[in-house]
């Protein structure tokens, strides 16, 4: 039953920041979430499927019976770590926006809460329509979230954030419904939409099946994620969200559709996986350098983040269809990781915005004189994004790159279908990435101190980062050095699902290499249909 | 984390790698954490705004700590070990495993390595406790936090036992120099320079991660002992690893050039000397820039599965070494032209490395280490008491005025090592690259040899005009721009007090007593050299050590590369007595010819400039060399320009046809539509909940008609299967 608590505690929270005084609502709102995370490390400790294949705390409770939807969660330990970054940003988010949100405080706080949940639900769904709803439950409060609280330009970013990611996941809701048609068809009429039954049961459609179902689950994911070319969307949501919003869309939500990947498209469509995955891991190539050129050319600090997690998340995808057990711990550690230093940088952005009222890298610049200890933190992070080696990029990067380094098909245990070239031609992303954050950093934190006018916009707020700031950094700073230095804990940790999820490419990846004529075939057809 | 307390307080963690490792060695350790300390309490010292020179004190303590520990460590060495302080990075799965502990090595190598590494780096610090007092307050912590981050992951690079741990001190490494360099904040050339730096580094660095993977997917494993393990054995023929093995050794070439400042990556250097001077003789000459020639060295049998990558190397380090030494030439700015001098003498190391004598590039490191360290440190005297001036035309006879004899002098020896003077440390070993030249045959390596000789007259020359001008002639100076409150014509030049002349005579003594290494006599037999022969023999790279024999046979079995050695002359001469004499007579001209242009008579210099600047033909030759043959120039208008733009274009073409003609172009086709339903629906949250509504339609309409569709999908997808069929016959056909 934790679980439900765990998912159930900030919707009450939620009701109680309604009912409350605006002016505890952000105390009604910290209390509750930091109770989440205290809550989702207790049960870390005891999660008992530590390094197995298997699913902790899971609960059955019935809902549709006759349609076979039920209410059941379980966690992985991929999901429980993923639980973990949501319930560890949260409260981060909700102190982090104590001074930054002044107005119609109740809700927004509320909506944050809200939106945990939502995030929370995403991960512990063992079945398929509860997934599906907590999926697009998230886009709700965020919806709000930027569009009540965002900048200028907040209705359009919202509307556009709130259909483009909308109609991709209706794509994924009909491969469901599918897949569950079918399996219905199968089973006499007798409907499920348990992950796994389905899961099984997908895996062992005929090929082209596979290619359609791939596709529809994708067409979502891949805009959440987001991949070349559906990634426009995310410039904009980022650089109008409001400071929490940034940092959780960066720290959770893009890591929905790699979640979405690893949970579904791995172990329902095996077959498909290994037929597109040449053309996915093209795409993956291209966002990565595409996103960082164009990140070179930004002015606006947070549209240049935002377009570096285009960038980053190249990585991840890479490393997700490796479809080894290296590239595929390194994508989850990617996810974390993205998560927590992407999230930081968002953090440090809205720290300097609070103050300067300008994220313009024209205007502003030179600030390690005035703000040294943020300053500090700035360096560090970028340095962590950067993938410097004893902070925790490193080893995700590291691991996804080599994933698909080695996911040639004359690998002797994981044969793959991408190889050497593939991750020589990422790599180049290593060189463009250390190119447009040093240059940001170059411009906003060194140089001649030089800051916009701001009169009549006193914020009474200190010169350098106030203690409640550096609280929130520094927990995210420890975890990128724990992380960096002791990897090995986490990768250790998922190792089980992580080979469950893979266990049948080999073969299906050799049975594909040993008629090569006929894999080409079907990719071509399958495009064109 | 645990385990990384327990190696902190010296317990043996659990060892999960098979190499077991003695206890009574894991104090080595220390060593390591010894700079960790360091920037912990200097980290402590900036959050309490500590207003004193106790970051110096603690730097300096800890550092000196760790050079006892290394000459405790090589005082009792007896044959490599491998130390493991904690797990680092274990990913285990069904059918393989990738480990890279956090585990040292320690071999001679390791040790020579270490001992100019520590030794140096403490007493830089000691000078750099006075050099940087006006600091005192303000950037002093922050600097030697700086040089502590240096030192740990320059230790974790020479000490690692595997490629990961040379990678994350490759990249520390990088990292600090990046901080050092972009010491000086609000200095915007400062900024650039860092960026630059590590920039031009992380190129370098892709190679090195390339290769990484490569040498696991070969040899399955990244750590140095396994790697030669799988090379000697039975199962390491010619046709192991294929392709992979021919391109291990140019992948972590691109890494060495990049680090070592090497053609075509070398533009980071030169700029780095913005850095204040003590990182640019610590990090920039004596030790962050030799890594390039370690790696080579560690990994030196990977170099052998190659023909041409050796040679390769050799001729990249010829060709750098003569480019730089002409840049060097004709600059004015004293350290950017010991800047120069170091892009040259690493040419000339990796020379060494190239015509396989890994013993004379680690000697000529070795000496390398100390004299440029005291070139550069006088330099910085200087800087220091003329208020940053370094313009060799507005310095002159030094060594007649009071207080500075002690550099000047200083100066001097390390100009005489670094001419390669008779009997000084750098004669010896430059001599020792120059004769491999011409005893190793290779392609074209006897041009190399030539031309190397023909830079080390060049070298005697730049190296000599440098001390002419400034240090001998008659008294002259004018104060450079960091005046600090004083004005130009009561400017006094502050001679350096204790700590730097204390630090300038041991290092200048050092680079003296680098010679002797030398004539230490060899206890293994047939080998020569002296003492760093006797070190290198005993590491990977022994194959390039003078007297040891490469076993023809087993090298052919092994596949790799026979290089004949001890068949080449010089003139019909013994290559090795003859050099003795040819580098000798080349360097006196060349320091004679400074002698005249930049002591005896000063204008003639200046005319001789005018003569080929005056004439058409010869223009090109001055203007070029002072433009450093405009490379930098070329760079951005053939790389970085065209990179730019390229990113301009996308983010146009992201923003006007992915987002605008296609994304809105599509959504705007809704809009069309329900224009002719719903004309009044506009804004937010109308959208949202038309969209909505739509989504539930669609649902409810994929649910209605689900048998349809799936019996129409069904005879598409039946259609493909019997398509493929056919092509696939087609295919198969062919």
């Amino acid at each position: 039953m934790s679980l439900w608590l765990l998912l159930l505690l900030p919707l009450v929270g939620a009701v109680c920041v309604f009912l409350a005084n605006a002016s505890i609502a952000k105390w009604i709102s910290l209390g509750v979430s930091t109770l989440v995370f205290v809550l989702s490390v207790l049960m870390a400790v005891q999660y008992g499927e530590w390094g197995s294949a298997g699913t902790g705390f899971a609960s059955h409770v019935a809902w549709l019976s006759q349609l076979g939807i039920t209410l059941d969660l379980g966690v992985d330990s991929v999901a429980m770590l993923l639980v973990l970054l949501t319930t560890l940003l949260t409260p981060l988010c909700v102190w982090g926006s104590f001074t930054a949100i002044t107005s119609r405080r109740k809700e927004y706080y509320a909506w944050l809460l809200i939106l945990e949940t939502a995030m929370l639900g995403v991960f512990s769904a063992q079945d398929l329509i509860l997934f599906y709803v907590s999926f697009e439950l998230t886009l709700v409060p965020m919806f709000f979230l930027i569009a009540i609280y965002g900048g200028k330009n907040r209705a359009h970013a919202s509307v556009k954030f709130f259909i483009y990611t909308f109609t991709g996941s209706l794509f994924t809701l009909a491969g469901f419904v599918y897949v569950a048609w079918q399996f219905q068809l199968s089973q006499h009429g007798v409907w499920s939409f348990a992950i796994h039954d389905l899961s099984q049961f997908a895996s062992a459609m005929t090929a082209s099946e596979q290619g359609w179902v791939l596709l529809a689950l994708l067409a979502g994911f891949a805009v959440k994620i987001p991949v070349f070319p559906v990634h426009t969307w995310l410039p904009l949501a980022h650089t109008e969200a409001p400071t929490a919003g940034s940092v959780i869309l960066a720290g959770v939500l893009l890591k929905l559709g790699t979640f979405g990947v690893y949970r579904f498209v791995l172990p329902m469509v095996p077959e498909a996986v290994v037929a597109y995955a040449p053309a996915i891991a093209i795409l993956a190539i291209i966002g990565i350098l595409y996103a960082a050129l164009i990140c070179w050319v930004q002015d606006d600090v947070k549209k240049l983040v935002a377009y570096s997690s285009v960038s980053h998340l190249g990585f991840c995808v890479l490393g997700l269809i490796a479809l080894n057990p290296i590239g595929l711990e390194g994508a989850v550690l990617y996810m974390i990781n993205h998560g927590l230093s992407t999230g930081a940088l968002f953090f440090l952005i809205g720290m300097m915005y609070e103050r300067y009222h300008t994220r313009d890298m024209n205007s502003i610049g030179g600030l390690a004189k005035k703000m040294p200890v943020w300053s500090f933190f700035m360096v560090f992070f970028v340095l962590a994004s950067v993938g410097l080696p004893g902070l925790n990029g490193f080893v995700s990067e590291f691991m996804c790159l080599l994933g698909t380094f080695i996911a040639s098909g004359s690998a002797p245990t994981w044969p793959g279908v991408l190889g050497p070239e593939y991750a020589a031609i990422a790599a180049i992303g290593m060189v463009l990435a250390a190119m447009y954050l040093l240059i940001m950093v170059g411009k906003v934190v060194f140089g001649k101190l030089k800051e916009p006018d701001i009169e009549g916009q006193h914020t009474n707020l200190p010169h350098d980062v106030s203690p409640r700031e550096i609280g929130i950094l520094v927990p995210l700073a420890a975890l990128c050095i724990w992380i960096g230095v002791q990897p090995t804990v986490l990768t250790d940790a998922m190792r089980g699902s992580v080979e469950d999820v893979l266990a049948p490419y080999p073969l299906i990846v050799q049975e594909q290499l040993d008629k090569p004529e006929t894999v080409i075939i079907i990719e071509k057809e399958d495009t064109h249909g | 984390m645990l385990s990384l307390l327990s190696s902190l307080t010296a317990m043996p963690a659990v060892p999960t790698s098979e190499v077991l490792h003695p206890a009574n060695l894991s104090w080595a350790g220390f060593i390591l954490w010894m700079p960790l300390v360091s920037l912990v309490l200097c980290g402590l010292c900036a959050a309490c705004k500590v207003k004193s020179k106790a970051p110096a004190t603690i730097t300096v303590i800890c550092l000196g700590t760790s050079f006892l520990l290394t000459l405790v460590l090589w005082n009792g060495y007896t044959q490599p070990e491998t130390i493991l302080l904690f797990d680092w990075l274990q990913i285990h799965w069904d059918g393989g495993s990738f480990v890279a502990n956090f585990a040292l090595y320690v071999d001679s190598l390791t040790l020579l390595w270490m001992l100019f590494v520590t030794g140096l780096g403490t007493l830089i610090a000691v000078y750099a406790s006075e050099y940087m007092e006006h600091d005192v307050g303000k950037g002093y912590t922050r600097f030697f936090a700086g040089v502590s981050v240096f030192l740990f992951a320059m230790t974790c690079l020479v000490m690692g036992d595997n490629l990961l741990m040379l990678y994350l001190g490759w990249e520390g490494v990088g990292f600090a120099s990046y901080w050092l360099i972009g010491y000086f904040y609000q200095k915007p050339s400062a900024v650039a320079a860092a960026k630059k730096a590590f920039i031009v580094n992380r190129i370098g660095d892709v190679g090195l991660a390339l290769a990484i993977y490569l040498i696991w997917s070969t040899f399955g494993t990244v750590q140095y002992d396994e790697i030669t393990t799988v090379l000697q054995s039975e199962a390491y023929d010619a046709s192991f690893g294929g392709w992979t093995v021919h391109a291990i050794p140019y992948l972590l070439m691109l890494a060495a050039f990049g680090k070592s400042a090497q053609l075509p990556l070398y533009v980071w250097l030169p700029d780095a000397m913005e850095g204040p001077t003590p990182v640019s003789a610590l990090i920039h000459a004596a030790t962050m820039v030799t890594a390039g020639v370690y790696l080579i060295i560690r990994t030196y049998p990977l170099f052998m599965l190659d023909d041409y990558a050796l040679p390769t190397v050799a001729w990249v380090g010829g060709l750098t070494a003569l480019l730089a030494a002409t840049i060097a030439m004709a600059q004015y700015d004293i350290k950017r032209i010991m800047a120069y001098s170091t892009i040259s003498q690493l040419g000339y190391m990796f020379l060494g490395l190239g015509v396989v004598t890994s013993y004379g590039a680690a000697y000529h490191v070795f000496t390398h280490a100390f004299f440029k360290a005291v070139l550069f440190l006088t330099c910085g005297a200087i800087m220091h008491g003329f208020a940053g001036q370094l313009d060799l035309r507005r310095l002159s006879g030094l060594r007649k005025m009071k207080g500075w004899k002690i550099v000047s002098y200083t100066m001097l020896v390390g100009c005489l090592c670094l001419a390669g003077f008779p009997f000084t440390s750098g004669y010896f070993s430059k001599d020792a690259i120059l004769a491999e030249a011409f005893v190793t045959q290779g392609p074209g390596f006897e041009v190399l040899g030539w031309l190397a000789i023909f830079t080390a007259g060049l070298t005697a020359y730049y190296t000599f005009r440098v001390w002419f001008r400034v240090c001998a002639g008659p008294v002259h100076f004018e104060p450079g721009d960091e005046l600090h409150g004083e004005d130009t014509s009561s400017f006094h030049p502050h001679a350096p007090r204790f700590a730097i002349n204390f630090v300038l005579i041991v290092i200048a003594l050092g680079a003296l007593l680098a010679a002797l290494p030398y004539f230490v006599p060899n206890e293994t037999e047939n080998l020569h050299g002296g003492w760093v022969a006797e070190m290198v023999h005993d590491s990977p790279a022994r194959d390039g050590v003078p007297g040891v024999i490469v076993d023809g046979g087993q090298a052919e079995a092994h596949g790799t590369i026979n290089y004949e050695i001890g068949h080449g002359d010089i003139l019909g001469i013994d290559p090795h007595k003859a050099m003795y004499y040819i580098s000798a007579i080349v360097g006196f001209i060349g320091i004679g010819f400074a002698l005249f242009f930049h002591l005896y008579c000063r204008s003639a210099a200046d005319k001789l400039r005018g003569k080929l600047l005056a004439s058409r033909a010869t223009r090109w030759l001055p203007t070029a060399m002072e433009h450093k043959w405009y490379v930098d120039e070329i760079y951005i208008a053939t790389i970085r320009s065209p990179l730019w733009i390229l990113g301009k274009i996308f983010s146009l073409f992201d923003r006007y046809f992915i987002d605008g003609a296609l994304v809105n172009g599509i959504a705007g086709l809704p809009r069309v539509l329900a224009r002719w339903f719903a004309p009044l629906h506009n804004g937010a949250i109308q959208s949202y909940a038309i969209s909505m509504i739509g989504g539930a339609v669609l649902i409810t309409l994929l649910m209605l008609f689900m048998p349809e569709i799936v019996e129409f999908l069904q005879s598409l997808s039946e259609q493909n299967a019997s398509t493929e069929q056919v092509v696939a016959t087609l295919g198969g056909g062919k």
